[in-house]
């Protein structure tokens, strides 16, 4: 039998190879907690997130996203991240005017040696979420009452 | 202006300064303009100059082999010099023929407010900052406010940023953004879920023709990320869940390069309102990073430049 739980919001986070994600290792190693809403996804630099993974995941049911890199001037690429935030900041801004949640786009800087500032990050990010609730922005079909069914995934 | 325009272009293709003219020529129906692109100097007397140019032609540009002289109003001229940003025109093939634009007329508008089909109408002309409409052989004079298109009314540059001979006068920018902004503001005060709602009601209607895709020259890709399948980003069908993460990805590829000449929401088959859109992705791209697109052939592109600080405060 299915057993009633709290909904626990579902986060997918785009970490940079140099900084954020090894931020999260030492998270690991450091043996702080963070909550385990977050799935994370490793990629090259910040710089490698295209808006197009942001809407695909929110498309796919994810409850939020989170886009983190180097922090301004530490790129290991020299200019990666200073692109990502314009590209970020655009989407996150125009996904908002469409009528998107702005707590469901999130992006910050965390370096290597952040472990702390990562935990603390994950943790906001999903209090926000739970505060505005389940993605309901692409459902598959309307149920008969007219609310939205929940997307899968 | 029009005999003006007409010899230019006639002496530009006899001196052999360019291969191509692209231009307007009256269109097959009543207060209809159809581009003329052409190698034949005889040609050159087809060209017009009147309210009813529509198209962008800049369009046109990565499409023909040459030289090019090519007529631009204001906004065409921003999305030639946005071409020009992104290598994809050499500004030695252009030579730009610009008109300062005193507006286009929106017929749907001219037709509510006459009361009468465009049929019935004898002529609709620019009358100095007014637009004088002549019907049953009597000639009535309206303020532009209540013809033009949305986007024209809130035109900040009708003057070409970039010509090479310039047909007219320089006029000077007069945007009225209460007029033009009339949709806008509805939706500006919704909730956010009203508001997706209501794009989610306008995109179930998105047959997915992709004519607001071929009619912008700032969307240029060789291959749409829509045709992709490994990823496959989103599904071929129009469902509206797709129709508009395609619509908000491709607003987000041509920030920047969206001068907001409106013509994605004229071709739409469908009606949708994508100049709401376009417009907020413009404003929004104006705020953060005061970037108006084609306005510096200089200029690298919005999303491969960067300053060292902006837009700190949307970051953790």
């Amino acid at each position: 039998m299915k057993q009633e739980t709290e909904w626990e919001p579902k986060l997918v986070g785009f970490l940079c190879k140099w900084c954020s994600y090894a931020g999260a290792d030492l998270a690991g190693t450091s043996r702080k907690k963070y909550p385990a809403n977050i799935r994370i996804i490793k990629v090259p630099c910040s710089g490698r997130v295209d808006p197009l993974f942001i809407l695909k995941a929110l498309r796919l049911g994810f409850d939020g996203v989170l886009v983190s890199g180097c922090h301004p001037g530490e790129c290991h690429y020299q200019t990666g991240n200073y692109r990502a935030r314009r590209r970020v900041a655009i989407t996150k801004k125009f996904l908002e005017s469409v009528g998107i949640e702005p707590q469901r786009i999130q992006a910050s800087w965390v370096s290597a040696s952040e472990g702390g500032k990562f935990t603390e990050v994950v943790a906001e990010v999903t209090k926000g979420l739970k505060e505005i609730g389940p993605n309901q922005l692409f459902p598959e079909e309307r149920r008969g009452d007219g609310t939205k069914a929940t997307a899968p995934g | 202006m029009e005999q003006r325009l007409q010899h230019q272009a006639k002496a530009l293709l006899e001196q052999g300064k360019v291969d191509w003219i692209i231009g307007f020529e009256p269109g097959s129906l009543k207060f209809t303009t159809t581009p003329l692109i052409t190698k034949d100097k005889n040609d050159a007397d087809r060209l017009v100059i009147n309210p009813f140019m529509v198209n962008n032609l800049a369009n046109f540009l990565t499409e023909v082999k040459g030289r090019v002289g090519i007529v631009a109003k204001g906004c065409d001229s921003r999305s030639i010099v946005s071409l020009i940003q992104d290598n994809k025109v050499v500004i030695e093939d252009v030579v730009i023929l610009g008109i300062p634009c005193p507006g286009i007329i929106d017929l749907g508008k001219v037709e509510r407010l006459v009361g009468k089909d465009r049929d019935e109408l004898d002529d609709i002309t620019w009358e100095g900052d007014k637009v004088a409409i002549k019907v049953d052989g009597e000639k009535k004079e309206f303020p532009a406010t209540e013809v033009l298109f949305d986007n024209c009314l809130a035109c900040e540059f009708p003057t070409p940023q970039e010509y090479d001979i310039l047909l007219g006068e320089p006029r000077p920018a007069a945007p009225n953004l209460a007029a033009s902004r009339k949709n806008l503001e509805g939706l500006k005060e919704l909730t956010p879920e009203q508001r997706w709602e209501f794009w989610e009601n306008e995109f179930s209607r998105c047959i997915r023709c992709y004519a607001c895709r071929s009619i912008c020259p700032a969307c240029f890709c060789q291959r749409c990320f829509v045709e992709e399948t490994e990823p496959q980003w989103v599904l071929p069908m129009p469902r509206w869940q797709d129709n508009l993460i395609f619509q908000i990805v491709r607003n987000i590829h041509v920030a920047g390069r969206c001068t907001d000449c409106g013509e994605c929401e004229r071709a739409c088959p469908v009606n949708i309102p994508l100049r709401s859109l376009t417009k907020e992705m413009y404003d929004i791209v104006d705020e953060l990073f005061h970037y108006k697109a084609g306005m510096d052939k200089e200029a690298a592109p919005l999303l491969t430049a960067y300053e060292f600080e902006e837009a700190e405060d949307l970051f953790r």
